[in-house]
């Protein structure tokens, strides 16, 4: 009865501010899936990325929150070929 | 005190394992219901009547209860869970929410009280470096239970990734800049075959051990094996560190369990990434018990590792 949920797919990407600077500690989880994924966020890094490993292709929405910032939010389509990875990026407002 | 009855520790996909070597396991004699310890300081609230933690402002949804039916026989079919997995592509209507229709999560404050400070809010740094938060609970003086996926990563896309995680940053009671219980590290984690080498999702728990009896302090839940309609019945209550919400702060809701498979709780309670390893949890006569160990987002309801036998005592293993 062994389901395993292989993560096989990668969405990876930036948090930068609106001059493009990376922003770090910026808090990247998934609101919408086409799988029930494990609620577990991200914190990106110095360079301001983060990635996860997800297990199906589909439609992906994906937020980011940020002390004194809206939460951004962004969906993407993960292909079912094609190198298999999507990149995506959060632009703050100041 | 109860009788207490030798225990068989699991074997198979619950063995339990760790990323220290050469950990002995001994045989232990226990009861199914686990008691939780409320720690230092003043008595705290019982909860409601309703089985909802008595937080201000808080009002548990209004539900149609259900009849006390027996549950019916499940066995030879799929966990619920299992259905949405596999190679083909969900359908597109079946999008997985993790907070469904109104957010009606309540942020607490009162974190350096029981039993809001069995909660911890754990900041976790994987093999690659890579940093996550999740959640955890006291459930003795140096244990908490979290997520199977909190302690070790399973992303065969990911290899740098894949495996136990470097450490864990534990911050119980955390209330955004405050930390009344302080923060330790710890680099002691224990899962199960299930989890660790297959990266089944009805085997997502573990526990991370603490360099010190912190837990004296905080107190702990305790824990049990519950049956269906005793699950069926209940109002399971989440308390955790979101990630949607300002950085660590801890934040709560309630409501009946929805469904149950045979190793997995549902329920439509509001959660967001970071509530990964949250305790869901039932009040009886005052005392807490976790019944299941949140760990999923899902298109109609959230789930958890439901505590099962073989669950029950690789926890009353880990605690000791």
């Amino acid at each position: 009865m062994a389901s395993p949920q292989a993560s096989v797919y990668v969405i990876s990407g930036v948090v930068r501010t609106a001059r493009g600077r990376p922003v770090a500690d910026a808090r990247v989880y998934v609101t919408r899936s086409p799988v029930p994924l494990p609620d577990i966020a991200a914190l990106t890094n110095e360079q301001g990325t983060f990635a996860f490993a997800v297990p199906a292709a589909g439609s992906y929405t994906l937020a980011c929150s940020v002390e004194g910032q809206a939460t951004l939010e962004v969906t993407v389509t993960v292909p079912t070929d094609k190198g298999r990875r999507v990149a995506v990026e959060f632009r703050l407002a100041d | 005190m109860p009788a207490r009855t030798r225990v068989t520790l699991p074997k198979g996909m619950h063995a339990s394992v760790s990323n220290l070597d050469g950990e002995a396991e001994a045989a232990i004699q226990r009861t199914k219901l686990e008691a939780p310890a409320e720690g230092e300081g003043p008595k705290p609230s019982k909860g409601r009547a309703n089985g909802a933690e008595d937080v201000a402002g808080y009002k548990l949804p209004e539900m149609a209860v259900a009849a006390a039916a027996v549950a019916p026989d499940l066995s030879g079919l799929c966990d619920i869970g299992e259905a949405s997995f596999g190679p083909a592509p969900a359908p597109a209507e079946a999008t997985a929410e993790i907070v469904h229709g109104v957010d009606d999560r309540v942020r607490i404050n009162s974190t350096g009280s029981y039993p809001w400070r069995v909660h911890a809010s754990l900041l976790i740094t994987a093999r690659d470096g890579s940093r996550w938060i999740g959640t955890g609970w006291f459930i003795g003086p140096h244990t908490l239970m979290t997520a199977g996926h909190v302690v070790f990563i399973h992303s065969p896309a990911m290899p740098a990734r894949h495996g136990w995680v470097r450490s864990i940053q534990v911050m119980p009671g955390r209330n955004g800049n405050q930390l009344p219980y302080g923060s330790v590290t710890s680099s002691n984690f224990r899962s199960v075959v299930g989890w660790t080498n297959n990266g089944n999702e009805n085997y997502d728990y573990g526990a991370i051990i603490l360099p010190t009896n912190l837990g004296n302090q905080t107190g702990w839940f305790g824990f049990g094996v519950f049956s269906d309609r005793d699950l069926l019945a209940s109002v399971g209550n989440i308390s955790g560190y979101p990630g949607d919400k300002p950085a660590g702060t801890q934040w709560y809701a309630a409501r009946r369990i929805a469904s149950v498979g045979p190793r997995k709780v549902y329920y439509d309670i509001d959660t967001a990434g970071g509530q990964s390893g949250s305790a869901v949890y039932r009040i009886m006569s005052g005392g807490r018990y976790g019944v299941a160990i949140h760990a999923y987002g899902g298109a109609v309801n959230n789930s958890g590792t439901r505590i099962t036998l073989p669950v029950f005592n690789n926890m009353l293993n880990w605690k000791k």
